[in-house]
């Protein structure tokens, strides 16, 4: 902060409310663009992509509200090598980058960047649109190759930060490259439209602010903005309690692992007198020959995931607030900086998701009303990415979102059902099944929520989800990265587990066989996928859970009488109303 | 004489047309516990000042148009019938899993939100349709008819029912719409595949539950109403807005008030579209309600009014998807009640926290102590306290003042005007990125556009909102202050069908989309020979919902001859979704075929005298006009003339800084900005004078 206070403050707290709105616009804008007229699901229904604007000096200013593993780290180094790349940035420029050797999540997120440039010829912002695509020339029809031993299994072009726009003109050897590999062209080429609609969209509506407001003035908005949201950061960790924890959320057994899986060990230190958090990841283990790793964007932003669902929820994400929060990480560390040509294809899931929710637990465990417990794993059979050639000869590849719950607890209220995954936030949508039967040749047989499977607590986490699936007049392959059949999502301060996800293939007799937990399966014409989500868990011990709600619980079919008793210890009457002498007792005896 | 009666939150607005074809303007306030009294006090009080009984006013009606939020209040304090909702085994969640999707990524501090129908109230039946209209697994009619013995043992007041892929075949829904009629009598059911024929099973049924949920009561309501005003003497036909901006009978309403749970702010477009149309001879308007608490803000698009699907009641995800087309209004929590405060890292806001009417503003004097907007424009001398709604309500200025310089002032280290003048500036740019985020989704240009400003608080600072969006004109109606009320009067009867039938255009079937589009056209040709019998006119149009190849987000695109029967009509409709796409995106991809999932048909029944509005004035002489002394942050303080609204002289510009005042509305002409009152009665403001 030290720096930017000899700064004269040209900007007001009125000024600086109209141009945080002004930019928040900007962003929304863009994200709209994106959203609406991109080709594949995985933007246009699932929302996996995010438009962020960063400063001349590459710091994080404003992103829109997109998915939390896309945006707090990442395109700060992108906009950074952008500029060692290109020194001399011109207007109508635009790169891609999806490097995670270069500041990108991982290869799916193509990430377009437009050097914003004033009529002088400098360069004042960056524009970002990442999106993740359906398809980027993997060696298998899957974004996420979980098995990939390095970058050239893995397959997919990968761009560190390539022009693809001068002028504002695309450049069609690029073009001619991508339709060579990637699986489903066209889908790839409308996407690619939609990022550059976006961008322009970023770009040209902070360049006409600029005529509005000067250039000068933007620039002071940005320091004073980014000062202001460190001050709101302070106040928010000043305000807790401080200590130190140590907590370890395990990735389950996948080729390329361990026996023993992934354990995703992180020391949180919360240091209020500071105003500081600190999350040190450096003490786990080395990188994997597998998919899992995590590129540095992911490993930073998973551990600020963790910290922002844990803290006072309004301050804003930006460097300013990341200031902060110091991540250490070390070079060669599956949750830390790979190197090429290490793979990190499932970057933005999986072991992400460990460091996410052990970060939010440790803080739970530390404060009680802070944190979270830990959300579900992912990534199911029903999120995972199917592909074939239809009836009718024509190829299909795409990521289904037909269903993954795994809502953790929060400290105030029970879960929020469909949260995806903890770095998704629930914001992806959730597949039509009418939508998805009309565009696939996939027949959706049942979903439904299973009972008995939520993370018991005084506030209780999502249950499971079940579904069942299976392709029309053809066979289909199902690849996905099923994390969390072993290693359930835990609860916190006494709160219970969520279920485990599985998955099963529905032989045509109908009899059950187990599928691996990361694989790329094909399901054929007359058979089904049964696949199973994780529940999210609990917070808080389950017996502090208001008995009235319990019985609510039991009538809505969230839970069994049986488990509110057991787990719980609420007794019902014959008619399901709170027996509440019955409860009394129960849960005296407990204590 | 017509009558048309908007019941809002705090007022009920009427508007009169009388024999002499000219219109007057009433308000009452309206009286929640029995919203009918609201209408029938109302009418009591224009009956007096047309020297009338209300009996021989109401003798005189021919026609009465309704505007009401009593479905809406309704949903919102979940005070609706206890409903179940029936649908294919297998997924019975539905309505509980909704479409996923959520806001505000990093607060955990919100549930899972309930479903519309609880789990424990939801049934699932054997039976299963295929996309192409197959049958997968036949109906299960004794399981049926088990889910119906719980349902009477349940004493369930309504059912909805929702199968998949009853859009393409509905035998299933139908079958058990008949077996609930045996079973239940008496009991309403809706079918979905009836109610809103659309793809995307989510939103049929979320449709579906709450239109089943509103019969009852709405049932009820409707047959009051008119029973009521037949008891007071009112002989004429009794129409009901639809959230659609058209009206509909009484009766029809009660079958399907889901048409009518959005049913007053619809029309603030209609009126909208007249007068941007009449007074500036513009057909892109954007339309902005202004009330105590919420800021609504519509469209009208080359002289077309957007209908959206993505319609929620409350916040989105958070609250209620009606899955039902709407007119597109953006609403969001900013008015005069909005409260302004300085966070502990010196940023202003202004709301999302409103003071509503109790304590309300600081200045009302009922207890209220964190400053509104309403405070901060009688702090700049805008308002006066003594005329405010001419007169009917007194403010205490040092009150006002009081308040903004403890809370706002001197957090910021500026002067209390500095602070009013921040306050102002903050909530315009909060009301600025809400007509953002609208215009964007509809291609439209603020540049291009005339700024409406409807509602009493629509002058304190459209002038600044038109000059931030860069609008050339502002256009202030007479009948401003009951924006909706006024759309009601000249709407005709209109009626929306749809069919969801899939079409590509690489692969056209042009004999089967022309018997889809052919049954859409019967259909609205037995609604005018019925409920449009004597129109004057009749207009039937049509509209597809269609997006290129594997998007997922449909636009609407009129089908110019409504028909689709040669490849040569199919170019045009090609032609005309390109353009349109670049519209609304600023990209087209011709290179793409293009797919419709759904078809629309809009009849429009017109009628005599539905055409405009003209109102009565009293065209008085400018008495001596008065000052006022207001701060300007361009100017500081000044005294500024104060004009009468209907003394203005018509066509001739005068610039400010000046005020004019009605006692519905005060406008604040700023520096630089000129104002002359157009031949119909509305203020035209001109933001481009100055250069």
């Amino acid at each position: 902060m030290t720096q930017h206070n000899s700064r004269k403050p040209a900007v007001d707290g009125v000024q600086l409310a109209i141009l945080a709105h002004r930019l928040e616009g900007v962003t929304r804008k863009m994200a709209n663009t994106l959203l609406r007229t991109a080709r594949s699901g995985v933007i246009n229904i699932a929302r996996d992509f995010s438009c962020c604007i960063v400063t001349a000096g590459a710091e994080l200013l404003v992103a829109n509200e997109g998915l939390p593993i896309h945006v707090l780290a990442g395109p700060d180094i992108m906009a950074r090598v952008m500029k060692e790349y290109s020194p001399v940035l011109k207007r109508g420029d635009a790169f891609l980058n999806n490097s995670p050797y270069h500041g990108c999540s991982h290869a799916a997120d193509h990430t377009l960047l437009v050097p914003v440039i004033d009529d002088e010829g400098n360069h004042r912002f960056t524009v970002l649109a990442k999106a993740h695509q359906a398809d980027i020339g993997n060696s298998i029809a899957t974004t996420y190759h979980g098995a990939a031993r390095d970058v050239y299994e893995e397959g997919a072009l990968i761009f560190p930060s390539v022009k693809v726009q001068e002028n504002y003109e695309t450049n069609q050897d690029f073009v001619r490259m991508c339709r060579m590999r990637i699986r489903v062209p066209d889908q790839w080429w409308g996407d690619f439209l939609a990022m550059v609609a976006s961008a322009r969209i970023g770009e040209r509506e902070i360049i006409a602010l600029a005529e509005e407001v000067g250039w000068d003035t933007l620039e002071n908005f940005s320091a004073t903005w980014l000062d202001y949201s460190e001050k709101r950061m302070m106040e928010a960790i000043t305000a807790m309690p401080g200590g130190r924890m140590t907590r370890t959320s395990t990735h389950d057994r996948f080729p390329g692992t361990p026996e023993e899986g992934i354990p995703v060990t992180v020391d949180v230190s919360l240091d209020p007198s500071e105003a500081r958090i600190a999350v040190d990841l450096s003490r786990n283990p080395d990188c994997l020959p597998c998919g899992l790793n995590l590129s540095e964007a992911c490993a930073r932003t998973a551990a600020m995931v963790g910290i922002f669902n844990s803290i006072d929820h309004r301050v804003p994400k930006n460097a300013g607030s990341c200031r902060r929060i110091d991540v250490s990480l070390r070079e060669n560390c599956v949750v830390g900086i790979p190197r090429h040509p290490t793979s990190t294809s499932v970057a933005t899931t999986n072991v992400a998701d460990r460091v996410a929710n052990a970060v939010q637990a440790a803080i739970a465990e530390i404060a009680d009303g802070a944190g979270m417990a830990e959300c579900g794993a992912v990534i199911a059979p029903a999120g995972g990415v199917i592909s074939g050639v239809d009836s009718a000869g024509k190829e299909f590849v795409n990521q289904i979102f037909l269903g993954e719950t795994g809502g953790a607890a929060a400290p105030r209220a029970d879960a929020w059902l469909i949260i995806g995954h903890v770095g998704g936030a629930g914001m992806c949508n959730l597949d039509s099944v009418e939508l998805d039967e009309m565009r696939q040749p996939l027949r959706v047989f049942s979903r439904k929520l299973v009972s008995d499977t939520e993370g018991a607590g005084r506030f209780r986490g999502a249950p499971s989800m079940s579904v069942e699936f299976g392709p029309v007049g053809c066979d289909m392959q199902v690849a996905y990265v099923s994390d969390g059949t072993m290693n359930a999502a835990r609860g916190v301060r006494g709160g219970g587990a969520g279920g485990k996800a599985d998955q099963f293939r529905v032989r045509r007799d109908g009899t059950l066989q187990r599928l691996d937990a990361c694989a790329q399966v094909t399901i054929h014409e007359g058979e089904r996928l049964l696949s199973i989500s994780c529940g999210g868990g609990g917070y808080g011990n389950p017996v502090e859970r208001e008995a009235e709600t319990v019985a609510r619980d039991v009538a809505e079919k969230w839970i069994s009488a049986e488990r509110a008793r057991d787990v719980y210890r609420v007794a019902l009457t014959e008619d399901g109303s709170l027996d509440r002498d019955e409860t009394v007792k129960l849960r005296h005896a407990e204590r | 004489m017509q009558f048309a009666i908007d019941t809002r939150g705090t007022f009920t607005d009427l508007v009169v047309k009388d024999t002499s074809g000219f219109c007057r303007m009433f308000k009452s306030s309206t009286t929640p516990a029995d919203p009918i009294s609201g209408v029938l006090n109302v009418l009591e009080v224009a009956a007096a000042e047309y020297g009338m009984t209300r009996e021989a006013f109401l003798s005189k009606g021919r026609l009465l148009v309704h505007g009401t939020t009593h479905a809406l209040n309704a949903i919102v304090t979940s005070r609706t019938a206890k409903t179940a909702f029936i649908t294919t085994k297998g997924h019975g969640d539905m309505l509980v899993l909704r479409e996923g999707g959520r806001t505000d990524p990093f607060n955990f501090d919100h549930p899972n939100p309930e479903p519309y129908i609880p789990r424990a109230l939801t049934f699932e039946v054997t039976e299963r349709m295929l996309p192409d209209g197959s049958v997968m697994l036949p109906l299960d009619e004794e399981e049926l008819a088990g889910i119906a013995a719980a349902l009477k043992q349940l004493r369930v007041e309504a059912v909805a029912v929702c199968l998949l892929w009853s859009i393409v075949n509905p035998d299933h829904e139908r079958r058990i719409g008949t077996l609930l009629a045996t079973h239940l009598p008496g009991i309403p059911v809706t079918l979905s595949h009836e109610l809103n024929p659309i793809i995307r099973e989510f939103r049929r049924a979320s449709s579906a539950a709450i239109d089943a949920s509103l019969k009852p009561m709405m049932g009820i309501y409707m047959s009051n109403l008119e029973a009521r005003l037949r008891g007071a003497g009112f002989p004429g036909r009794v129409l009901v807005i639809t959230s659609q901006g058209g009206v509909i009978d009484a009766k029809d309403a009660a079958t399907a008030p889901i048409h009518i749970v959005n049913s007053g702010p619809s029309m603030a477009p209609m009126a909208g579209r007249h007068f941007a149309a009449i007074d500036e001879d513009s057909t892109t308007a954007i339309v902005a309600d202004t009330g105590g608490t919420t800021y609504d803000v519509s469209l009208v698009r080359k002289g077309h009014v957007p209908i959206i699907r993505e319609t929620w009641i409350g916040a989105p995800h958070r609250g209620t998807m009606i899955g039902f087309p709407w007119v597109d209004v953006k609403s969001v929590g900013a008015g005069g009640g909005s409260i302004a405060w300085v966070d502990s890292g010196g940023l202003l806001h202004v709301g999302p926290q409103s003071a509503g009417s109790v304590p309300g503003p600081v200045a009302y004097g009922k207890g209220g102590v964190e400053p509104t907007v309403t405070d901060a424009s009688l702090v700049l001398g805008h308002l006066d306290g003594d005329s405010f709604l001419g007169g009917a309500m007194k403010l205490d200025r040092t009150l006002a003042e009081a308040a903004i310089r403890t809370r706002v002032a001197e957090p910021l280290g500026i002067s209390v005007e500095a602070a009013a003048d921040a306050i102002l500036a903050v909530v315009t740019e909060n009301m600025v990125q809400a007509i953002n985020t609208i215009t964007v989704n509809q291609g439209i240009d603020p540049k291009d556009a005339v700024l409406i400003g409807g509602g009493g608080g629509a002058g304190l600072n459209s002038v600044r909102i038109a000059k931030r969006l860069g609008c050339r004109t502002l256009l202030i109606p007479a009948v401003g202050a009951a924006l909706s009320a006024a759309g009601a009067m000249m709407s005709g009867l209109k009626a929306h069908y749809q069919a969801a039938a899939f079409a590509a255009t690489d692969r056209f079937d042009f004999d089967r989309l022309s018997d889809v589009l052919n049954g859409l056209a019967e259909r609205c040709r037995v609604f005018a020979a019925e409920s449009g019998a004597g129109a004057e006119s009749v207009e039937i149009s049509y509209t597809a919902d269609a997006r290129y190849s594997t998007q997922v987000w449909e636009i609407e695109v009129p089908l110019r001859s409504g028909r689709i029967l040669t490849p040569a009509d199919l170019c045009a409709f090609i032609d005309d979704f390109h353009e349109t796409h670049q519209e609304l995106f600023n990209f087209s991809d011709p290179s793409s075929p293009i797919e419709i999932v759904g078809w629309r048909a809009q009849v429009h029944c017109r009628f005599k005298d539905t055409g405009g509005i003209d109102l009565a004035r009293s065209d008085e002489e400018e008495i001596a006009a008065s000052t006022r002394r207001s701060f300007f942050a361009q100017k500081g303080w000044c005294d500024v003339p104060v004009h009468n609204f209907e003394a203005l002289a018509v066509n001739e510009f005068i610039t400010g800084p000046l005020i004019v005042e009605s006692p519905f509305t005060t406008v604040v002409i700023e520096p630089g900005v000129a104002v002359a009152r157009r031949p119909s009665g509305s203020l035209s403001i001109n933001m481009a004078v100055a250069q």
